[in-house]
């Protein structure tokens, strides 16, 4: 019994762990933003500690390198939310780990893409929004009078919701996760889960594409005929899809990935020295 | 005043860190960077008065998505350094730091866009087994390139004046600067089409053309259509599972046959 509470504690000691793990490192999340696949590389590191731990052994190399690539997909979602993303996907790994067989690793970007739209609202909509404004609004009032509490109170009201969001969403990401998916596999109910993050990943993914690519034509003809009203009345957003298109269309030609890069910079610029394309 | 370029500088490192390690805690909003540059400069009072003036321009301007924001906070630093060290007024200040904010601004796309080479070198470090490496250019070389965005620009227009970087930005052509923005706007369809390349297949991919149409045609947010896709992703897996369960336990199936 005695024992039993040890290894109880031991548990729960080695999960607080891993929930600082998540918090901490998804707030480091934007370190190296970039526009081809934004917080990315904020991911991978952020789960790297979990994957390192899963593929200790050096025999499985070839699984961590799958692992470690299947987490530099393109990913964007606030750094509060993100550790319940982290806790989430950690919980996966390792029940991917375990049941090798029946576990599709698919179902890890899937559940990923899916949770990036949702969560996001909230950073923008709480926030960015509420708040920022209320926290600021305050600050303001006690700053013109010159009284240093403004910016301090300004900055606590930021960072209690944050601490408060980050900490619980690493914590339930990791521990209703984990119980969910022990859950679905002994009903066998992955197929099903799977089913529905492939199509809210997918519509969120569409989404995306319609709502993050800023890109018009600035053709016109005189003063009558603009490229883009034209544009709009068959498909407004066909030059973000297309683009998305070709680019998927180059990636299945297995074109290098520097190609591709240089392409996208090289026909940028030019796209807009020409006057075809407009941000 | 190279101690206080070296100061200021370290502030710009500070607010830039805000969102890039810590979150986003809101320390690079205007009042906090103008207060921490009051406290700098020796005049905490006034810092707080640029600050507060500072923050209502810049409430309301929020950031969403891809597109490279207004640098506020870059610009805020440079406004509350040039009011308190001129005795200038905070608007005024402002206009001063506009074009540092410019130059602010295409250095954090270059910089944006340079870092989409660390994919490229991560995978290339995965391949050969070094992991660490890998994480590494996330949280060592991400972090000094942020880092060095703000710090040079600050450090610049503090020691030698505004009127270099003004010099600056008026060298960089027209052409560039919206050539650079619009290849910014590119790239993230790239990001896109990698993420598709690993989920799209023949059966999956109506839904992710329903997700793009809706968003295209009536402007639902990606939150909006994340809400409806989890309905629609239920209602289909009631539909398709229902049928398969039913069909398998003999009984139902034949009772539904023979309507």
């Amino acid at each position: 019994m005695s024992e039993n509470n040890k290894s109880e504690k031991a548990v729960k000691k080695e999960n607080n762990k891993k929930y600082w793990q998540f918090f901490w490192r998804s707030w480091t999340i934007q370190a190296s933003w970039n526009y081809e696949r934004q917080m990315n590389l904020g991911f991978l590191y952020g789960i790297s500690p979990t994957l390192n731990r899963i593929y200790k052994d050096p025999k499985d190399i070839d699984k961590k390198k799958s692992a470690y690539k299947r987490h530099l997909a393109f990913y964007n979602c606030t750094p509060q939310t993100s550790s319940f993303v982290l806790g989430l996907s950690a919980s996966m790994e390792e029940q991917l780990s375990q049941n090798p067989d029946d576990f599709d690793p698919e179902s890890i970007s899937a559940v990923k893409s899916s949770l990036m739209g949702p969560l996001s609202g909230i950073e923008d909509s709480f926030f960015q929004g509420t708040v920022k404004v209320l926290a600021f609004g305050l600050g303001i009032n006690f700053a013109q009078k010159g009284n240093i509490l403004g910016p301090i109170l300004a900055l606590l009201i930021c960072l209690v919701p944050a601490w408060l969001v980050t900490w619980y969403g690493a914590k339930w990401g990791y521990t209703a996760g984990n119980q969910f998916l022990t859950k679905l596999n002994s009903e066998g109910a992955m197929d099903r889960v799977m089913f529905i993050a492939g199509v809210v990943g997918l519509m969120v993914i569409g989404s995306m594409v319609a709502s993050m690519i800023s890109l018009t034509t600035p053709l016109h003809m005189g003063t009558t005929f603009k490229l883009q009203s034209t544009l709009n009345t068959i498909m407004p957003k066909l030059i973000p899809i297309s683009l998305t298109m070709f680019m998927y269309w180059l990636i299945q030609k297995k074109v290098n990935t520097g190609w591709i890069l240089t392409v996208c910079i090289i026909g940028g610029i030019l796209a807009s020295v020409l006057g075809i394309l407009k941000a | 005043m190279l101690y206080k370029a070296i100061i200021l500088g370290i502030i710009g490192i500070i607010v830039v860190w805000d969102s890039r390690l810590f979150g986003r805690l809101n320390v690079e909003q205007p009042l906090i960077a103008s207060t921490l540059v009051g406290i700098a400069l020796g005049d905490v009072t006034k810092g707080l008065m640029v600050g507060a003036t500072l923050e209502l321009i810049s409430l309301g301007l929020v950031n969403v998505g891809a597109a490279a924001p207004p640098d506020m906070a870059l610009g805020s630093i440079i406004a509350a350094a040039f009011a308190i060290l001129s005795g200038a007024s905070a608007q005024t200040a402002l206009t001063i730091a506009i074009p540092i904010a410019v130059l602010g601004q295409l250095l954090a796309i270059v910089l944006r866009m340079a870092m989409s080479s660390f994919n490229v070198m991560a995978n290339r470090y995965i391949d050969e087994g070094k992991f660490k490496s890998a994480t590494n250019l996330h949280i060592i070389w991400g972090s000094a390139l942020y880092a060095i965005s703000y710090f040079v620009p600050i450090f610049i227009s503090i020691y030698f004046g505004t009127g270099l970087v003004k010099q600056i930005v008026s060298v960089i052509p027209k052409w560039l600067t919206s050539g650079l923005t619009v290849a910014s706007a590119v790239l993230p369809a790239y990001g896109f089409a990698l993420l598709l390349s690993t989920m799209l297949s023949k059966k999956m991919a109506p839904y992710f053309f329903i997700g793009f149409l809706i968003t295209a045609y009536a402007n639902i947010s990606v939150t909006g259509i994340a809400l409806f896709a989890i309905l629609i992703a239920i209602l289909l897996d009631q539909i398709i599972y229902k049928d398969k369960s039913s069909s398998s336990s003999g009984g139902d199936g034949d009772s539904l046959d023979s309507l």
